[in-house]
């Protein structure tokens, strides 16, 4: 535990002042073991007292969720009651971390003895620290060079940092659900002063309190999302909304989505998409695991704009399940499609591991010599992406003059027990679906 | 694990590529492959081991991403009722809530309930459910009242102004059972924040950003897209005066193209019509041809004299001559006879007006063919006329002045057995010996003797 409480109780305007003492967050577990010795102490006292307030770009070691420090380095400030130095709390970003956790610190969360000097590295820092995570994370999800952050040149990512480095809205209420945000999200301005917002579950609307939400839960007439049900099975069912049909509700899914997305961009209107809401139904109503967005009419092949699946859901197969789908609708539309870049590291690892699954099952039967066109016929996949699929499986290789494809069975099962569990299987006979080009 | 990286080379994705299935299959031909290969196939095996161990844990990693947490609420179960019930059939799109009409849309925010709870002191003057439908009424019926001015900004940035004035609000609100006194308060509330807000309060009412605002903050701007049309050519066109204009030079160029075009399928059935003609006539000449040969054969038989038969078509080549000759005449009159010839300057033409008309007088007996089509095709060859065959036949050279009795003048005509074994005259000018029709391209005139009749 000892974690996240921060941005909980600071929304809360009740949290006390980031004072040593008063925190919740006793003095002795939190600091590192200051050496014993009064002078030292004092050296500790003096030193913090010229540092603080610390400045943003400040490099310093913080104490995570986890009990562990990690480096840091301070995004934002702002004050809390009170004018003295140490009434701030700090935006700080773990530099090993993505940027969805990136959280409000107190004062008393931060190790001042490891405060660096303040280096202005503005420029160069950005590459480096902005986007890392760890070692490992990075070779895993990066093997292919294919991480969303790279394909933005270095320009356009520092200004979607700077508009979006601060989170404003820290936890939302949706449906059972109360979940931290990811990312910044542009909120009308009327919800600039309010740091937890109380979605309705059905109709996305949000309210800045717990009273207004349920009151309009008294009167909200809705139980399910506001399109055609396409799919049911079992519990699972998938609906289509179309953004121009349901205008309020699909800006309500991108406010909501965009907290959990960093390069999701809001710029557009949603009347040219269709979303694909994915729900899972009781007795209370069709409640939302995630969704995935379509354009109408893509001139690029895209057959998917963005994909959440929604954190409390995460990690039970709906991303595949999501993407198994919309390659599905691809193959009703007799298309071949890919998803809208960037992807995120999490989209990203869940694309390669549902390409993965289907090439590779294929190829586990298949007999005799097969194009990559002709796979690429098969799945609705497109054929660039089964190309570095495969190639960064180094399943084709380049033999005598001529390019083969490995299938050697064993090689295939080690890669397919690393592409993870399949997740939920979409039943092709359940999906009662129209092209949106051929409804009326 | 170790990752080889090689150049990749370019892959036709229409291919076909060899599968293989098994290791061996590269083992077998290790010895001729180069040494990047071989080096890969070293290690392949290598990877089989250390992918084992190495996958399980990578796996895990994946998995790790950390991301931040969620946690229960805990009056769930009281805010969301158990009303649901899953029908049989797929759920179905009701209409959008705003064609609906009761549902209200408006959600009162913090401040309203400030001002509410205010307003109230304690009292139960305005339920918030009351307070919050009249302020969505409000808003829609300022909405149309824009909307009857023709003011709804298309978009955001500019003030938008409250039109709805108090009476006319009233009027419509007549039907709440709200005292004046309160519809007033609520009104004179909404309209402090409405301008305080410079925009409507109800989020489906507010217009959209600016296609040009760049602020990051203000989202959901429409999409020039969505009026982008499919060609590239209509993309750019404008709805402008000189698109218009464009347009209408478009018209007319087209309008022009159209006549043009039927004056061409007038002419192109002109065209079939003089083809069908001549197809008719070549019929005919072949009908004719026929027969003639046919007639002939027989006579030859019979030993009776083809002479009717023949002279049928050397009536005919006379038609043709003749009516060039009369058209052209009087030119060559003027000069070349008279130059030439002065002592017997209108000879030419008398003649022959007598031999055409001596020759009908003299076929018309012989009931041969009646019809005397001046479109009776002309043969294209002949051969010459044999004196002996002709005298064989009873045929004499002809001596039409004297039939006549107009002129003294020798024959001119010379006698040729045509290619269809017709007698064919050629008609020589009088005086200069020369066929008269030299440019006639029906025929080639055999070299004039001009000896032989002189």
């Amino acid at each position: 535990m000892g974690s996240l409480d921060a941005p909980i109780s600071a929304e809360n305007g009740t949290a006390p002042a980031a004072g040593h003492g008063k925190s919740p967050l006793t003095d002795g577990g939190m600091r590192p073991p200051p050496s014993d010795s009064v002078p030292e102490y004092e050296l500790v006292k003096r030193r913090r007292s010229s540092v603080l307030p610390l400045e943003v770009g400040t490099r310093v070691m913080c104490r995570w969720r986890d009990g562990k420090y990690h480096p840091v380095k301070v995004i934002e400030r702002r004050r809390v009651h009170g004018c003295g130095p140490n009434d701030y709390e700090y935006y700080v970003h773990y530099t090993e971390f993505n940027r969805r956790l990136d959280e409000w610190v107190k004062l008393d969360q931060l190790d001042l003895e490891s405060v660096e000097a303040v280096v202005d590295e503005k420029v160069e820092e950005k590459g480096a620290s902005g986007l890392k995570m760890t070692r490992h994370q990075k070779r895993k999800i990066d093997e292919t060079h294919v991480e969303g952050h790279e394909e933005l040149d270095a320009a356009s990512l520092r200004e979607h940092e700077e508009f979006t480095k601060v989170k404003n809205i820290a936890t939302i209420e949706l449906g059972r659900y109360e979940i931290e945000t990811w990312y910044f999200s542009p909120f009308p301005s009327e919800y600039n002063d309010c740091l937890k917002l109380f979605f309705c579950e059905f109709c996305l609307n949000f309210m800045k309190r717990k009273e207004q939400l349920q009151r309009h839960m008294k009167k909200c007439d809705l139980k399910h999302p506001p399109g055609d049900e396409i799919y049911r099975s079992g519990t699972l069912s998938m609906f289509e909304v179309d953004g121009k049909k349901n205008k309020v509700y699909g800006q309500n899914l991108c406010y909501l989505a965009k907290l959990f997305l960093d390069h999701k961009t809001l710029y557009y209107d949603v009347d040219l998409f269709l979303f694909y809401v994915l729900c899972e139904c009781d007795e209370r109503g069709c409640h939302m695991v995630g969704y995935f967005s379509k354009e109408k009419h893509s001139e690029e092949s895209y057959n998917l704009a963005c994909i959440l699946t929604l954190p409390p859901y995460q990690r039970k197969g709906y991303g595949k399940f999501l993407i198994a789908f919309s390659y599905e609708l691809s193959k009703k539309e007799g298309k071949v499609g890919t998803p809208e870049r960037p992807l995120s590291d999490l989209g990203l690892l869940s694309y390669r591991g549902y390409w993965t699954r289907v090439l590779l099952d294929i190829l586990k039967k298949h007999k005799g010599n097969i194009s990559i066109k002709e796979l690429s016929d098969m799945t609705a996949i497109k054929a660039e992406d089964i190309l570095t699929t495969l190639q960064s499986l180094e399943l084709i290789q380049y033999r005598k003059g001529q390019h083969v494809i490995c299938a050697d069975p064993k090689v295939l099962d080690r890669h397919l027990k690393a592409a993870g569990r399949g997740g939920l299987d979409v039943d092709v006979s359940k999906l009662i679906w129209t092209p949106y080009k051929e409804q009326s | 694990m170790s990752r080889l990286s090689f150049r990749p080379r370019p892959l036709d994705i229409h291919k076909k590529l060899p599968i293989l299935k098994s290791f061996k299959d590269f083992e077998d031909d290790e010895q001729p492959t180069s040494t990047r290969n071989s080096q890969l196939l070293r290690i392949v095996p290598e990877v089989e081991h250390e992918a084992h161990v190495q996958h399980v844990p990578s796996k895990k990693l994946a998995s790790e991403i950390p991301t931040p947490m969620f946690v229960y609420v805990d009056t769930y179960e009281r805010d969301y009722s158990c009303t649901f019930v899953q029908p049989t059939s797929y759920l179905r799109a009701r209409g959008v809530r705003a064609e609906i009409g009761e549902f209200v849309e408006y959600d009162l925010d913090n401040e309203d309930e400030d001002w509410l709870s205010e307003f109230n002191e304690e009292r139960e003057i305005l339920t918030p459910e009351m307070f919050e439908s009249l302020l969505f009424k409000l808003e829609v019926l300022d909405h149309k009242a824009r909307e009857r001015a023709g003011l709804l900004t298309a978009t955001l940035g500019s003030p938008i102004p409250v039109l709805l004035r108090f009476e006319t609000a009233i009027e419509s609100l007549q039907a709440q059972t709200v005292k004046y006194t309160i519809l007033q308060s609520v009104y004179e509330y909404w309209k402090e924040k409405r301008i305080r807000w410079l925009k409507p309060i109800l989020r489906r009412l507010q217009p959209a950003p600016a296609v040009n605002d760049t602020n990051p903050y203000n989202v959901f701007r429409p999409r020039e897209k969505a009026h982008r049309l499919h060609t590239r050519r209509m993309q750019r066109r404008e709805n402008n005066v000189q698109s218009f204009e464009k347009l209408r030079q478009v018209r007319r160029n087209l309008d022009q193209a159209k006549s043009l075009l039927e004056a061409l399928i007038k002419r192109e059935e002109k065209k079939r019509e003089v083809i069908e003609s001549e197809v008719t006539l070549q019929r005919m000449q072949m009908k004719y041809k026929h027969e003639t040969e046919f007639l002939e054969d027989n006579l030859a038989l019979s030993g009776f004299t083809p002479f009717s038969s023949k002279l049928v078509s050397s009536e005919e080549e006379f038609f043709d001559s003749d009516d060039v000759m009369t058209s052209r005449l009087p030119r060559t009159r003027s000069n070349a006879v008279q130059n030439f010839h002065p002592y017997d300057s209108n000879m030419p033409m008398v003649p022959t007006v007598n031999t055409k008309q001596d020759l009908k007088r003299r076929l018309v007996p012989h009931g041969w063919p009646q019809k005397l089509d001046p479109l009776e095709p002309v043969l294209l060859f002949a051969k010459p006329l044999l004196p002996d065959k002709l005298a064989m036949a009873g045929i004499l050279p002809p001596d039409p002045i004297t039939k006549s009795g107009v002129s003294a003048q020798p024959c001119t005509f010379r006698g040729r057995m045509g290619r269809g074994g017709r007698i064919i005259f050629d008609r020589l000018n009088p005086l200069m010996q020369t066929p008269i029709d030299c440019g006639n391209s029906y025929y080639i005139p055999p070299k004039p003797r001009p000896s032989t009749y002189n």
